[in-house]
Formats: structure tokens, C-alpha cells, sequence
């Protein structure tokens, strides 16, 4: 096998970048108003040289709509695949990802919390506020679950039985939670109903807001610092004392990647709600095609994360157009069978 | 600072630890340059916990571990305690998948910087490890098809790789047939003294410490019962007390001792 270089990794992230365009110009073109390829092109030149017709109603849908809709997507699924991967090199564990961890759930929590109190307060919610608030929040209950799946697993050590155990914790702990986010949502006389079922599954739909700035900054600035643990990440996917030996300060490194895939996780949940298995699916993936090093599984997991799930948001909007599914729902059709094979095959049986 | 100003390199003082019960009391030793100190005992008796006490892998309840005769290696960070002191476990964490080369070129870690790549000269240097302990037609192979006595080999070239000047090794024959055995602890001797390395053994292969290592010391009950030369050390009376048994100690050619217990069945 190649030594691994700067070139590789800025060759593979280039490549993914360039896929990612093209499923972005094929996620613009679809939808329940389908827009041919040349008037896509023609619009999109108009568009960035500033001159769009303001009485275009295409143009409307395709850069109030659709293209806010593709960043939020690609940004959602990048930072949750960042996360899964993250987990899963920290606890030696393929299965590991931040919904079958709880934090995501533990997110959701916050998330809400958040959204009850805000709207008691009212003119805090007017202020800035609301843009860091939500994501805040979300990351509060991430850090919140991870603590408490750590307490119930019994914590220590995480190699073999333990990450298994700590798996167990973290399902069990996520749908505790998702009861008691069910019990909020509904006492809280909440009239869209669907809205709430639809952004518990994790769902794409709801018109981007300001808070998408926030989100995307933290998102980028916490791929950048896993990015710096990436190598000493390496090492403790080895076993905790080998790192050590080796000169990892693991405990620091550990504590590290916990709160900051915590934070970014946190960070998108507040706005997709928990989108299952994109932290499992896209890892899998990129291991598949890069091998197990974080320094060039990372930035590929990280544009994998962004093009899958842009393709799932873009299926759940058209498999049944006019309605929409949400975006959780084909990520778990895909993730869940996933997750059993890697099991088995872990278990071997 | 001078190095070679010092005379030893890593030095333990009245360094206790203890889990519930203590596992390691009172301990003194000290490696020097160019010297192969092995630590003898019989199991449970706190040979490996010395192991990691001075690799700072565990921190003395009391008494400290010093490197160079003044720095206490707790004040130091883990990347410079790498680049000083490697270890050889006693069997590999879970890199089966990596390839040898991969494995080997872990020991570069410490000698990169944050966004760091390893470079050609990384390379060679893991080349030259492999070389060594004689695997480099094994490079490209997944550690998971290496054999007992190949993975200790990559073990030790894992440790090469990190140049340092004190190598702690555990248990490195542990499950090898006796031929590997030899192989192996002659390599870490003439490595010991081409690279003038302090090096500490620890293994109950009476023979093999007693043929190998300048300096032996004898553990039982996290103490050490007695330490100095080989000829010092390793004597019937010693070696009864350790292990409750009696031993046949001989003087052999080349100033080196025969061991053998006298195993009586056929009383």
C-alpha cells in the first residue's frame, strides 16, 4: 500500500468535491416541478452573474427552495458521517454512530427544551438568540446522553466487550428519550402534528433560517479539529495503551472527540432532527474504498456524508412527489440492514 | 543538556504503587546506557507493573521515576516520553489489519508534528527496523497472517523505529519455541550495545536472562529481592527462595551460567 500523502488526500477530496457538484446540479433539477437540464444551466449562469428575473417563478424554486435545501442537506450529512467515524475509530467499534449512540437523541431533547423555553420567553427568541441558542441547546443534550450512556455502560474501558456494552446503553438510552421527547412535543399543544413526526424521524423540508450560518460555521470548524486528532485517532482505534506507548495523549485526544462530534452532531440535529444511520453508512463506505486511516477517511467520509444524503433528501422529495417523506426514513431503509450485517459479521456469526 | 553527562537514563527511587494491595514496593533501579538489566521473577510479581511504572503508563503512588537522573517523567509530556523511551508489549492492540510497514511506521509518531506526514526518511527508518529483525519480505503482508514469533519481531521493530534511547521489552519470548527465544534476546543485546541503548528485559526465562542480561534483578511480592550481576545474582540459594524450588547452577563457557530446576518425579 502507498504511503499516505497530502496529494491523496487533496486528489480524493477533490474528486468527491467534483461528485458532490453533480449530484447537487441533479438534486436543483428534480422535484415535484422538474426543471430541464438547459434551463437549469441557463438560470444558474444568470443567477450567479447576479442577474436573475425577479418574476421567475423557476428561479424561485430553484434558489429559495431547492439550493438552501441542498446545503442544508450536504451540511447535515457531512457533519454526522464526520461524527460516526469519529465514534467509531474512539471505541474500536464499526457500529458506533451518533444515533445508535444516543446523541443525536440527546440532541433532539435539547433541542426541544430549548424550543419550549424560548417560546415562554418570547423576546429572547426575537434576539440573536435564536440562532445560537438552538444549536446550543441540541449540543447540551448530546453532551448530556453521552455523559449519561457512558454512567449506564459503566464507562472505563471500551475495548471489545465494553464498546458493545456501550452501544447496548446508548439504543436503550435513545428511546427512553424519544418517549419523553414524544411527552414534550404533544403537551406542549403543538398543532403541527406532522411537522413534529416528520422532524423526529429527521426531515429536510422546514424552510432554512438564519440559524443555518451558525451550524455551518460550527460544522466546519469542529471537521477542521477532528481533522487534528485524525493521526492520534489512528493510534487509539489500536488500543488506549499501545496510543500511550506510542506517545497519544489519549485521555485529552479522548476528551476532545467526544465533545466536538458531540458538538457538530448536536449542532445539525437542531435543525434536521435525528437522521439515523448516516454515521454508520457513509464510515462503512469510505473505509471500503480508503482503508482505516482517519487522515484521509475523514475529509472523504466527510463529502460521502454530504452526497449521500443529499441523494436520500433528494429521494424522500420525489419518490412520492407531491409528498414528501422525510429524510430519516431512507437512511434507516438503507442503514438498518447495514447495521445487522456489521453486527453479524463482528460477532461472526 | 549533555546527555552522556548522565550515567544512567532512567532511574526508579523508592517507587511504591499499589491497586487495593500493593503490587510494587519500595523499588530501586536504574538502567545504564549499554546495558541489557533483565527483571526476573515468578508470576504476579509485579515484573510487569515495574514495566509500566517507568514507562509512565502508571504513576508511582510514591517515589518518582526519573529520566536522566533529574527529570521526574510525570512532568513530561507522552510525545517526548515516546521519543525517549519505547516499549515492547507483550502482544500487539487491534492493527491486524494494517499491513507490516503500516504497523512498524506507528513508532514514527512521536517524531511528527500535528499535521505531520511521514516522509521518505520515515520510511527508511522503518525500513532499516524491518529489516533488523528480519521482516522485510513481510512489508506488505496484513499483521493478521503473521506468526507468534513474526508479530514479537514487528513488535520490536515497532519500538526500533521510535529511536530512543531506553527500550523496556515484556515478556518478548513468551510462547516462542526456544529457537525464536534466542534470536530475538540476541538481537536485543547486540541492538543494546550498537545503539547503546538502556535496555530492560523482563521475563521468568531464567536461562535466557541469565545468558543475556548484564545486570539482573530478582522480583517477588513487588520487591526486588536482590539485584547486581549475573553471577551475583543468579545463584542456587536465590533461586531457591524465589521460586521454592532447587536449581543446578553451573558455570558454562564464555562466563555464561547454566540453569536447570531440579524437577525430582522419580523420587
Amino acid at each position: 500500500m502507498r504511503r499516505l500523502s497530502r496529494g491523496r488526500i487533496a486528489a480524493v477530496s477533490l474528486t468527491l468535491l467534483i461528485a458532490w457538484v453533480f449530484v447537487a446540479l441533479f438534486a436543483l433539477a428534480v422535484g415535484s416541478v422538474p426543471i430541464p437540464p438547459g434551463g437549469l444551466i441557463h438560470r444558474l449562469l444568470q443567477y450567479i452573474s447576479g442577474g436573475s428575473a425577479a418574476d421567475d417563478p423557476l428561479a424561485t424554486i430553484l434558489f429559495s427552495i431547492r439550493l438552501p435545501r441542498i446545503f442544508l442537506s450536504s451540511l447535515v450529512g457531512a457533519a454526522l458521517a464526520v461524527a460516526g467515524a469519529a465514534f467509531q475509530s474512539l471505541l474500536r467499534n464499526p457500529l458506533a454512530d451518533p444515533f445508535v449512540l444516543g446523541v443525536s437523541t440527546g440532541a433532539s431533547f435539547g433541542t426541544i427544551l430549548y424550543s419550549i423555553f424560548a417560546a415562554s420567553w418570547g423576546a429572547v427568541e426575537a434576539a440573536a438568540g435564536l440562532a445560537f441558542g438552538r444549536p446550543i441547546a441540541a449540543f447540551a443534550g448530546a453532551v448530556l446522553v453521552v455523559a449519561a450512556v457512558y454512567y449506564v455502560s459503566g464507562g472505563g474501558s471500551h475495548s471489545g466487550e465494553g464498546s458493545q456494552r456501550l452501544l447496548l446503553a446508548g439504543i436503550v438510552l435513545a428511546s427512553f428519550i424519544s418517549s419523553i421527547n414524544v411527552i414534550l412535543l404533544t403537551s406542549t399543544s403543538q398543532a403541527d402534528l406532522r411537522g413534529i413526526f416528520y422532524w423526529l424521524i429527521g426531515d429536510l423540508s422546514r424552510p432554512v433560517d438564519a440559524s443555518i450560518y451558525v451550524v455551518a460555521l460550527i460544522v466546519l470548524a469542529g471537521f477542521l479539529l477532528l481533522y487534528l486528532f485524525s493521526r492520534s485517532l489512528n493510534l487509539i482505534s489500536m488500543g488506549e495503551e499501545e496510543a500511550l506507548i506510542l506517545g497519544v495523549e489519549v485521555r485529552r485526544v479522548k476528551a476532545g472527540v467526544y465533545l466536538i462530534a458531540s458538538l457538530i452532531t448536536g449542532a445539525v440535529v437542531s435543525v434536521s432532527g435525528p437522521i439515523a444511520y448516516i454515521g454508520l453508512i457513509c464510515p462503512h463506505l469510505g473505509r471500503m474504498m480508503f482503508g482505516s486511516d482517519n487522515r484521509i477517511l475523514f475529509p472523504a467520509v466527510f463529502l460521502f456524508g454530504a452526497i449521500f444524503t443529499l441523494l436520500a433528501d433528494t429521494l424522500a422529495r420525489t419518490l412520492l412527489s407531491p409528498v414528501e417523506l422525510p429524510v430519516g426514513v431512507i437512511t434507516a431503509l438503507i442503514g438498518a440492514p447495514l447495521f445487522i450485517y456489521l453486527a453479524r459479521r463482528r460477532s461472526g456469526l | 543538556m549533555n546527555r552522556t553527562a548522565f550515567s544512567s537514563s532512567l532511574e526508579a527511587r523508592n517507587v511504591s504503587f499499589s491497586y487495593r494491595n500493593p503490587v510494587v514496593s519500595n523499588l530501586t533501579l536504574e538502567l545504564t546506557p549499554g546495558t541489557v538489566t533483565g527483571i526476573m521473577g515468578p508470576n504476579g510479581s509485579g515484573k510487569t507493573t515495574v514495566l509500566r511504572l517507568l514507562c509512565g503508563l502508571l504513576r508511582p503512588d510514591s517515589g518518582s521515576v526519573l529520566l536522566h537522573g533529574t527529570t521526574p517523567l510525570s512532568r513530561l509530556p507522552r510525545k517526548e516520553i515516546a521519543r525517549t523511551i519505547a516499549m515492547v508489549p507483550q502482544s500487539p492492540g487491534d492493527g491486524s489489519q494494517l499491513t507490516v510497514m503500516q504497523f512498524a511506521m506507528q513508532g514514527r509518531y512521536p517524531h511528527l508534528s500535528l499535521f505531520g506526514f511521514e516522509t521518505a526518511r520515515d520510511e527508511e527508518i522503518t525500513k532499516d527496523a524491518l529489516e533488523m529483525t528480519r521482516l522485510t519480505q513481510y512489508r506488505k503482508v496484513r499483521v493478521c497472517e503473521l506468526s507468534g514469533g513474526e508479530r514479537q519481531r514487528l513488535l520490536l521493530a515497532r519500538a526500533l523505529v521510535q529511536q530512543s534511547q531506553i527500550l523496556l521489552v515484556d515478556e518478548l519470548t513468551a510462547n516462542l519455541d526456544i529457537n525464536y527465544q534466542i534470536e530475538l534476546m540476541r538481537l536485543v543485546k547486540s541492538l543494546t550495545q550498537e545503539r547503546r541503548l538502556a535496555t530492560l528485559v523482563v521475563s521468568h526465562e531464567i536461562h535466557l536472562l541469565g545468558s543475556f542480561a548484564d545486570r539482573i534483578a530478582l522480583m517477588s511480592e513487588g520487591t526486588i529481592r536482590c539485584q547486581g550481576t549475573v553471577s551475583e545474582v543468579v545463584t542456587r540459594e536465590n533461586l531457591n527462595r524465589l521460586f521454592g524450588l532447587d536449581f543446578h547452577v553451573r558455570p558454562a563457557a564464555d562466563g555464561l551460567l547454566e540453569v536447570l530446576p531440579v524437577i525430582n518425579e522419580r523420587r
